[in-house]
């Protein structure tokens, strides 16, 4: 683009300068600039005259504001010749973004650690149970490691992005480091569009259980029963787990949106569209990471009992009454209740794990 | 060094160990053996085969109801798949110049993007079908994981190295393929040749009975 | 019982053709097969998968066919087949199996499962694994000649009353007929009607026809069962009887495994092909109602469904025979949304209500059966196998449902027309 403007600023000195001095204020100032020097240099008394490529310099800078010129390439923003909110957008990048969002996270971490060491792995108080209650379908929990997945490996890469540059070259130097950032920024458009996918199947299949209703409230007041001692009533899903559901559509939605902007920049967004889009994304994705940075700590080693629907469908009877006792009772009420013989049978263990150990070590 | 050593003599080795691997295994098959069926034929053999060749790619209603996952997500795959393997751009390129010698038309870079991206859910879904379901659970074993982690593995780099503009990058994606190759004749990922053959066999025998499979 | 395993396995790697091979080299473990079955589908047991039921066979075929699996063995990586595998899939193999067919119809890469089993059942035989039940009704079948140890003096004993009945003279042994009859033990004992109504329907079509004494007996254990040995001794006393008797056809009864037996498994069992063909009752009656022979007259207007036996059907290519005479004499004929080559079994197939040992499971996984049968919402089904017909009845009792069974060739034989004469 800039290399255009000149061009066509060149076109003009050979005479045609009549036909777009309207709005070619830039490509004048060039013309003359030299000019000025010269007759400088030549007159031997020496009179205040004002440099002129500093005002050439300042209306290229566009210090006062954005002015569009007019270039003969048409595309978006050719008639600016530098956006002046680059230098902002780069200064919050590396003098705000980078440092506190890695503040953040660390801080994150320290937290939870520090909540693990003080709170323990949170027991299932009555023990686990040798009864089941089936959780979650199939086709819930792939959609569930699907988006996790994609969700992790965009993460990582975003993180190589972002920090990358300070954390990961001194380290490992710029040859591998630029391998690395290649391969993530590719990685990470490329899963992109891929994770909108699994929002929306998600969002489809969980919404109905996530809507909020009496009893949300109770829970929040009581602090979900992390901190306290009492055991909090709730549904299928507690007023956390229908938070962060919301969260996750809603600032995924965003995270989504913006991402779809940079990763496309073919709509014919400006830069300042994609400078605003790249902060936008950076802080959602920065909350989403926070948020389910305690979300995996809930389901690893947090709560025990927690992870099980998760990956079996079927959660301990005891865990539902502790942290979903409106939902577990009811499944009660209906005779939902399953033995652990029974889900070991449901899932193919039981009898045959040991001719299942045989085949796979079989064909090793 | 290494980087010659993959771009050259292992890319050779590997394109012989595949073809003659596959080659053997094809010919395992056939010298099996197979004896004639003497009962009288309602109609004939050849054409219930060409039939069941082509019907099986077609679900079954109930299939279709209660295998949905495996049946939407089989597809998405194998279409992202097949489209990105032949017809990606670099792989037109890379082919036409160490195989064929000829190239053909290949798909425009939006189209190969989009072909990985539904290659690379219908894998992802696949493989946690693998893990969750019981049925897939109790049948998979060391082979398929180790199949569908490689196919991963390469589409994975295939598109960290979507740049062009690292050499290491490609010839990590080159090497896994390589791989991959050397994997396949040995693996249940046979089957991209070998449902040729099964459903040739069962579709004359379903012919001869004159039930259409 | 006596157990052999070694004979076994020699037996079961001797079943190892070009066909299986292909198909375990196929087989990418989709699962799919499991929708398609009914043990899988009314149970939720992943471990009556269809080909998960051929563990022991494809592990045979790993060891012996591949190189990893060769490779594995030799560097003592794998365990090769054990006598405990034979004693663990025996269930499975036999008890959760009908034989439907319904897996190979589905299967994405086109293997023929069912064929598999029915292979890896002549392993387990050998091996002296096969369920008690199985074994008696093969052992009867090869001393007494029939499964249920019907001789050919209860057959008498039953062809009088069916004369008596008819007023119709049933011809034994008639050199040069043109049909010769088989029946299947069930019919002979819980459904004469079936003798009775053939009768009348050949004296109606004028139709030249004999029972020979030497064989009468359709049914085969020896397909059931897995024993490649005994299924050709029975269908060579068959095609014995045939062939001296001269007959041009011989006729397949109502009898899902006899038909599969005779037809499309007998001429490979004996090693050549016949002098004379088979035929199904089904076909042949809808033969001779196209020729205008068998003349129907009136029809039956009750809804009615056709439960499609599979051996006849899906794994016999009888589909449109049943359906055009149907179509003669019921009017209230409709089809279950799964009919024809993709019907549910009865769940009694492939030897399976022969087995003691498998009848809760049996019962148990009617319900899909019941399901259909409820879907539809029809008080009558129409089948043409005998033994379907006892297992349907069975169920119908157990689940405590209002719903008759039927035989077609009855429901057929009901409706000739008595006043015209032939041309």
């Amino acid at each position: 683009m800039r290399r255009a403007l000149f061009s066509s600023a060149g076109v003009e000195t050979a005479g045609f300068s009549a036909v777009l001095m309207l709005t070619l204020v830039l490509a004048f100032l060039l013309l003359m600039a030299p000019h000025a020097m010269a007759e400088t240099a030549g007159n031997a008394p020496a009179i205040q005259v004002p440099n002129p490529s500093t005002d050439l310099w300042r209306e290229v800078r566009q210090r006062d504001g954005v002015t569009s010129g007019r270039s003969q390439i048409a595309g978006v923003e050719s008639g600016t010749l530098i956006n002046p909110y680059g230098e902002t957008w780069r200064n919050f990048r590396m003098k705000q973004l980078i440092p506190y969002s890695g503040y953040l996270l660390a801080g994150m971490l320290l937290l939870l650690i520090l909540f693990f060491l003080v709170r323990g792995k949170i027991r299932v108080k009555a023990g686990i149970s040798n009864k089941k209650l089936f959780r979650y379908t199939l086709y819930e929990r792939m959609i569930h490691w699907f988006i996790a997945s994609v969700f992790l490996f965009l993460a990582l890469t975003g993180l190589i992005l972002l920090f990358g540059r300070s954390l990961l070259l001194p380290w490992i130097g710029s040859e591998v480091f630029s391998l690395l950032a290649s391969a993530s920024k590719e990685g990470h458009n490329l899963f992109g569009p891929v994770f909108a996918v699994a929002l929306l199947l998600v969002f489809i299949r969980f919404v109905r259980r996530n809507i909020y209703q009496k009893g949300d409230l109770t829970w929040l007041l009581k602090g979900g029963g992390i901190i306290g001692k009492g055991h909090v009533p709730s549904n299928f899903f507690n007023m956390g787990e229908k938070s962060m559901f919301w969260l996750l559509v809603l600032v995924g939605a965003v995270i989504v949106g913006s991402g779809l902007i940079l990763v496309f920049p073919v709509f014919g967004q400006a830069r300042i569209t994609m400078e605003l889009s790249h902060v936008s994304h950076a802080l959602t994705t920065l909350l989403m990471i926070l948020v389910i940075m305690g979300h995996i700590y809930i389901g690893s080693v947090g709560m025990e009992g927690a992870l099980d629907g998760m990956t079996t469908g079927y959660c301990d009877l005891n865990w539902a009454r502790e942290h979903h006792a409106e939902w577990a009772t009811l499944c009660e009420q209906e005779g939902k209740v399953i033995t652990d013989v029974e889900v070991s049978r449901l899932r193919g263990d039981g009898d045959t794990q040991q001719h299942a150990a045989t085949s796979a070590q079989e064909t090793g | 060094m290494i980087g010659e050593l993959i771009d050259g003599p292992f890319w050779y080795f590997s394109l012989v160990v595949f073809c003659i691997g596959v080659l053997f295994r094809l010919i395992s098959i056939l010298r099996a053996g197979l004896k004639p069926d003497l009962a009288v034929p309602r109609s004939g053999g050849s054409t219930g085969a060409l039939r069941n060749l082509f019907s099986r790619f077609i679900p079954r209603r109930d299939v279709a109801t209660r295998g949905r996952l495996t049946f939407v997500a089989g597809y998405l795959f194998h279409i992202g798949l097949f489209a990105l393997l032949f017809f990606a751009r670099p792989h037109v390129d890379f082919i036409a110049e160490r195989i064929t010698g000829f190239s053909w038309p290949a798909l425009p870079y939006w189209a190969f993007i989009i072909s990985a991206e539904i290659a690379f859910i219908g894998l992802l879904l696949l493989w946690l079908h693998r893990l969750l379901h019981p049925v897939t659970r109790l049948l998979s074993n060391a082979d398929d994981y180790i199949g569908t982690g490689l196919v991963f593995l390469v589409m994975l780099t295939g598109c960290l190295a979507l740049a062009q503009a690292f050499e290491p990058l490609r010839l990590l994606h080159l090497f896994l393929a390589e791989l991959l190759l050397i994997y396949f004749p040995f693996s249940s990922l046979m089957h991209a040749f070998t449902f040729v053959f099964s459903r040739s066999y069962s579709g004359a025998v379903m012919g001869r009975k004159g039930v259409n499979a | 019982m006596s157990h052999d395993f070694a004979k076994g396995v020699e037996v079961l790697s001797r079943q190892i053709d070009s066909r299986i091979a292909a198909y375990f080299s196929a087989c990418v473990h989709c699962g799919l097969c499991a929708e398609a079955c009914l043990f899988y589908t009314e149970t939720d047991d992943p471990r009556y998968t269809p080909i998960y039921k051929l563990e022991p066979m494809r592990r045979l075929w790993k060891a012996q066919h591949t190189f990893w699996g060769k490779f594995a063995i030799k560097m003592g990586l794998s365990k090769p087949l054990t006598e405990q595998d034979f004693a663990d899939w025996e269930e499975l193999v036999y008890d959760s199996c009908t034989m439907c067919g319904r897996c190979s119809m589905v299967c994405p890469v086109g293997n023929d499962i069912t064929y598999m089993i029915r292979k890896e059942r002549e392993g387990f035989s050998a091996a002296g694994y096969a369920p008690v039940g199985m074994q008696e009704a093969t052992h009867r079948a090869l001393t007494i000649g029939s499964p249920m140890g019907i001789t050919l003096k209860t057959l008498q004993a039953a062809l009088i009353h069916v004369e008596k009945n008819t007023g119709l003279k049933i011809p034994m042994d008639q050199p040069g007929a043109d049909y010769m009859t088989l029946f299947s033990s069930m019919e002979v004992v819980n459904f004469p009607e079936y003798i009775e109504s053939i009768a009348r329907i050949f004296d109606a079509a004028k139709v030249s026809w004999t029972i020979s004494s030497e064989a009468f007996e359709a049914t085969n254990s020896g397909i059931q069962i897995g024993s490649h040995d005994a299924a050709r001794e029975i269908v060579s006393r068959v095609v014995n009887a045939a062939e001296s008797l001269g007959v041009k056809y011989v006729i397949s009864p109502e009898c899902g495994h006899a038909y599969t037996a005779i037809r499309w498994e007998g001429p490979n069992l004996i090693g050549r092909p016949y002098k004379f063909e088979i035929i199904h009752i089904l076909e042949l009656l809808d033969q001779l109602q196209k020729d205008g022979r068998l003349l129907l007259s009136g029809h039956t207007d009750i809804p009615l469904t056709f439960h499609d036996p599979c051996q006849i059907v899906r794994r016999g290519g009888v589909v449109e025979p049943p359906r055009d005479l149907l179509a003669k004499v019921a009017t209230g004929f409709v089809e279950m949304a799964d009919h024809g080559t993709m019907n549910w079994c009865c769940g009694g197939g492939g030897g399976v209500s022969a087995n003691e040992r498998a009848e809760e499971l049996r019962l148990k996984v009617f319900d899909r059966k019941r399901k259909q049968i409820e879907a539809l919402g029809v008080k009558t089904m129409v089948t043409a196998c005998a033994n379907c017909r006892i297992v349907l009845e069975e169920g119908i009792e157990d689940r405590e449902m209002d719903v008759q069974v039927i035989g077609l060739t009855e429901l057929v034989a009901e409706h000739l027309s008595h006043n015209v004469t032939p041309g």
